[in-house]
């Protein structure tokens, strides 16, 4: 192309138009980064006070005279650790239920053709729409009945069940993507029906897999309700229940309960840091049919 | 080795019946190639021996197995897909031994066998690569290795060429058919192309709506076609087709409509006289500049197209429209009144109101 002043007077001006654009959006991301790391920095500021300045106005991070005090408290005087290994079976069991629950259940759903199925998906739908809170009386009785009040099994049965929805349409939109024709070459290569899903389809799943597993992971290890109904032995107490527990009628001990709050999130950011990158392309792979 | 047989086949989709009674013989060793337009039915044929189908009505052998009711891991087959159907996860070497790995055969053996079928289709450099890292024409060969490998009795191709660029298809078509000397094996072969049926097949089955239209040889079905449908799907480019009647007259039989005038060599005197459908190949198409004489049929150019070492001459008779391919020296002009002499070895006769041939 010949470049004339004219051509080159567009060219600047649009060069102006794109720099203006990339300013707008990286103020904008900047802005919403502070707008969700911000309360997290406060939390931290108040795990770092020292006793007699809880109750403070001041606004730096770092505080004056900051302590470990908070964190060593709560390690030493209450069940910290009981509540953090029970949410870590709970949660690690309830994720692994689920998504072996799900991937199966999805797959048939994508699959194979049966009566209801239809229906079956719009019903799963469905109980997304309801409320948590409705579902507390019926999942007590159910458990109780099952006599599995004040264990890590009805827990797990609670959250799973809870979750299962969600996961399997996540899965299903997912195996939607991938092309029949790979499994049809599995079956001549000779497999079964369940071994090219086994060999084929759940190694190509991965990314989605991650997502339901990072989305049963996060439910369950951030759920409290449930917990409060099902679990009323102090011992077998989630970190939800436990931290419930600092909060007193008449003192809450609000360093511990900052520096609890910090040190349970340590678990799921590190879940999430290291499946980030399949979360990522999960993402984009599993809602773009191609 | 094997013999492949579809015994009075019917599939139904729900209510809707896509395959009608097939029957068809593919003998052991021969090449053949189902051809028909999107939609005919052929690659439902093809899944339904694979096994990918269930069959509604009939029974299909291979050669003198029923395999109805066998999986198709228990059918002996390999298939080539239209996609190639690579695993997205597994580099060259594991897609090319994975059914082989699963049968449970040597890890000595499974490696001979995949750098043999490498070597064959000289694919041996990439058997490292993953699918992703391999172009078209690399993909599709590995697909062809996977199923060499499996030493399979009967060899299935679904269109298998289809997702290539023209270039690469000619090349392809050409390796697949080395490929069937070299093997000595059954191969049944879909597509839609004519030219890959044409150049590939030792016998060609021509399917249109579920139905079975004609079997034969490439020159066969080329040169004798038993219907419209087959004398115009085969053949590039298409035949083409005049209506008008078959008439007794001196002694002999002549087909006439307006301004055309033809003897059909070979009549002898049994053909029902009336409509009738004359259908003459473009190639059997002599034009002479000029206007007609001499029994020549009246036509005028309408548009000349120059293929390099060949010309389709557009030309209106007789009311329709037609096409003559002649040679590239041809000098008409578009516009031009001509006279078209056809070859009578080109012409074919189809009544009117079956489509079927009449001699």
């Amino acid at each position: 192309m010949i470049e004339t002043p004219r051509s080159r007077d567009i060219l600047k001006a649009h060069h102006r138009r794109e720099a203006l654009k990339t300013l707008l959006v990286h103020g904008a991301l900047i802005l919403a980064c502070g707008v969700c790391v911000y309360p997290l920095l406060r939390i931290l500021a108040v795990s770092l006070r020292p006793g007699d300045r809880i109750i403070s106005t001041d606004l730096a991070i770092i505080p004056q005279g900051a302590t470990w005090i908070s964190y060593i408290r709560v390690f030493g005087e209450t069940n910290f650790l009981f509540w953090l290994w029970n949410s870590l079976v709970i949660t690690v069991a309830t994720s692994v239920v689920g998504v072996a629950l799900a991937s199966t259940a999805a797959y048939a759903f994508s699959r194979f053709r049966f009566p209801g199925q239809k229906l079956g998906l719009s019903f799963l739908l469905g109980t997304q729409m309801l409320p948590a809170g409705m579902l507390i009386l019926p999942l007590f009785l159910m458990i109780m009945r099952l006599k599995l009040m004040n264990t890590y099994l009805g827990m797990v049965i609670a959250y799973s069940v809870s979750s299962l929805p969600f996961s399997i349409w996540i899965l299903k939109g997912y195996y939607d993507t991938i092309p029949r024709s790979l499994e049809e070459a599995a079956l001549v290569d000779g497999t079964s029906v369940f071994g090219a899903f086994y060999r084929i389809v759940l190694p190509l799943s991965t990314p989605a897999l991650a997502i339901a597993f990072l989305f049963n992971f996060t439910q369950a290890w951030n759920e409290y309700l449930v917990a409060r109904v099902i679990l009323t032995d102090s011992f077998k107490y989630t970190w939800t229940l436990g931290l419930f527990d600092l909060q007193g009628q008449y003192l809450t001990q609000w360093g511990m309960f900052a520096a609890a709050s910090l040190l349970v999130t340590m678990p799921v950011m590190a879940v999430f840091l290291y499946s980030s990158k399949w979360l990522l392309t999960g993402m984009t792979l599993g809602g773009v049919k191609g | 080795m094997a013999s492949v047989t579809f015994k009075s086949i019917t599939k139904r989709f729900g209510g809707n019946e896509v395959l009608h009674d097939v029957s068809l013989r593919i003998a052991d060793k021969e090449f053949l190639v189902l051809v028909g337009p999107s939609g005919c039915g052929k690659s439902t044929l093809l899944r339904m021996l694979a096994g990918l189908e269930e069959t509604s009505e009939g029974e299909i052998h291979i050669g003198e197995k029923l395999v109805n009711h066998l999986p198709p891991r228990g059918r002996e087959i390999a298939m080539v897909f239209q996609d190639y159907a690579l695993y997205p996860h597994m580099t060259v070497e594991e897609n090319m031994s994975f059914g082989l790995r699963l049968k449970g055969i040597a890890p000595d053996e499974v490696d001979r066998r995949v750098l043999r079928a490498a070597a064959i289709l000289q694919i041996e450099p990439l058997l490292k690569r993953t699918p992703r890292q391999l172009s078209g024409g690399q993909r599709q060969r590995v697909a062809i290795g996977r199923a060499i490998v499996r030493e399979p009795k009967v060899f299935l191709f679904d269109e298998p060429l289809s997702n290539l660029d023209a270039k690469l298809r000619e090349e392809m078509r050409i390796e697949i058919a080395k490929l069937h000397q070299k093997l000595a094996t059954t191969i049944i072969y879909v597509t839609h192309d004519q030219v890959e049926a044409m150049t590939l097949a030792t016998r060609i089955a021509v399917v249109n709506g579920g139905r079975i239209q004609q079997v034969g040889t490439p020159t066969e079905v080329f040169g004798r076609p038993e219907n419209m449908f087959v004398a115009g799907f085969i053949g590039s480019p298409t035949m083409n087709f005049i209506e008008g009647e078959l008439q007794l007259a001196d002694g002999g039989l002549r087909f006439k409509t307006e301004g055309v005038d033809v003897p059909v060599l070979g009549g002898t005197g049994g053909e029902p006289a009336g409509p009738a459908v004359l259908g003459v190949r473009p190639e059997a198409i002599a034009i002479e500049r000029g206007e007609a004489r001499d029994g020549a049929v009246p036509a005028e150019i309408e548009v000349i197209e120059l293929l390099g070492y060949r010309k389709n001459v557009h030309v209106k008779v007789a009311g329709v429209k037609a096409l003559a391919s002649v040679g590239a020296a041809f000098g008409g002009e578009p516009g031009e009144r001509v006279g078209l002499r056809f070859d009578p070895a080109g012409v074919h006769l189809f009544e009117k109101a079956t489509g079927r041939r009449i001699r």
